[in-house]
């Protein structure tokens, strides 16, 4: 559980926890133990009134074995929030998930929910996205003449419907710059990310840290370029679908390839188009099959 | 006599099939982003039984920045 593996890094970063779910207090408990599970406070809300009082029941889980549960709209919604394989009465008390994060006054500073119930942000990831990062996991470093690369990823493992991140540190050398976003209009080369992915991956769009304008005085020209030390991101969902999770339950690792294509430029010179491969490796982690005895 | 007897049972039928349809037709779409507390929103007390039996709150498990609060679906399956 990633939470647990989290929990000191989450505490440095003056977070709390609390992990809340409909199971008994027997459950969490055999759960708990089976995982390792000392640091995490996994809390019982059995008869679903705290998920009710927070406004977040999932009242589609009902829905489905319900009236109306041949209604195709419910059919979809079904599938969308409550499972990919029909309603079942075992479902019904559950939340939507998601995540809030507050304040020390308990209000909401930022909440993470998804459309799809199977995918969920990794603590990691939320952590980015607050603006307090987590540690990464490193990964492969390269070097080129203009630029030094380190690749790493917000999480080692990740399952059906994870949605986390890898990143790539780049520091141009002395004197260099590569184009940002906002060069293209002038017909340079932004430095992105092409990933080459498997059915089951989404890469949502490159995330940029602000650039800064650059005077090129050859040509009497300001463009948008990198020239301190800066992180590209780049978001990924792993696909929610039974199909995605057959393709996922066939592999232990998943290695995901790509490039990083840029154009270097220094003060005199602009050098040819760049492209670096690249490569990340993630263990899957199968979803957890054992029940609580 | 069995005429008004049929019409009233293709009524109901059709009352019940009306009701059916409403209620389908009702559904509200879900905006998961609109359910529960929004930014800058109080989020309800609560006081809830962890794994060791011990009753957390809000307070107990609040860090000096604030608090993660995840709500899954369950442990179980």
């Amino acid at each position: 559980m990633e939470l647990q593996e989290r929990f000191t890094e989450l505490q440095a970063q003056g977070l709390g926890i609390a992990a809340i779910s409909y199971d008994t207090e027997e459950v969490l408990a055999d759960f708990a133990q089976r995982r390792g599970i000392t640091d995490v406070p996994l809390l019982s809300d059995d008869d679903s009134a705290v998920i009710r009082a927070f406004g977040i029941y999932n009242h589609v889980a009902e829905e489905g074995i319900g009236d109306n549960k041949d209604n195709a709209a419910v059919k979809a919604d079904v599938e969308k929030y409550v499972s990919v394989f029909g309603a079942n009465p075992m479902i019904v008390g559950t939340p939507f998930p998601g995540t809030f994060v507050v304040d020390r006054d308990g209000r909401v500073t930022s909440r993470f929910f998804e459309e799809f119930y199977r995918e969920r942000n990794t603590a990691a990831n939320i952590m980015l996205k607050l603006g307090a990062p987590l540690s990464g996991i490193s990964g492969s470093t390269g070097e080129t003449p203009h630029l030094d690369i380190a690749a790493s990823q917000s999480n080692p493992d990740i399952t059906v419907g994870s949605r986390f991140h890898l990143a790539l540190d780049i520091t141009p050398k002395p004197n260099m710059h590569v184009y940002a976003p906002g060069a293209a209009e002038l017909g340079y080369r932004v430095i992105d990310v092409q990933l080459d992915t498997p059915d089951f991956i989404r890469a949502l769009p490159i995330q940029y840290p602000p650039s800064e304008s650059y005077y090129f005085e050859p040509l009497d020209e300001r463009a948008d370029v990198f020239m301190q030390p800066f992180q590209l991101i780049q978001e990924i969902v792993v696909g929610g679908s039974p199909e995605a999770a057959e393709q996922l339950a066939q592999i232990d690792v998943l290695t995901l390839t790509g490039r990083l294509d840029y154009q270097a430029c220094d003060d005199k010179v602009c050098f040819n188009p760049v492209s670096v491969p690249l490569t990340w490796t993630l263990t899957v982690n199968q979803l957890d099959r054992e029940r609580a005895r | 006599m069995k005429q008004s007897l049929s019409a009233l049972v293709i009524g109901i039928c059709i009352l019940f099939f009306m009701q059916t349809s409403a209620n389908a037709q009702d559904r509200e779409e879900i905006d998961v982003a609109a359910l529960g507390p929004q930014v800058g929103e109080q989020i309800p007390e609560f006081a809830l039984p962890d794994q060791n039996g011990t009753v957390q709150t809000l307070e107990s498990i609040m860090g000096e920045e604030g608090a993660m609060i995840v709500f899954h679906r369950s442990a179980d399956w």
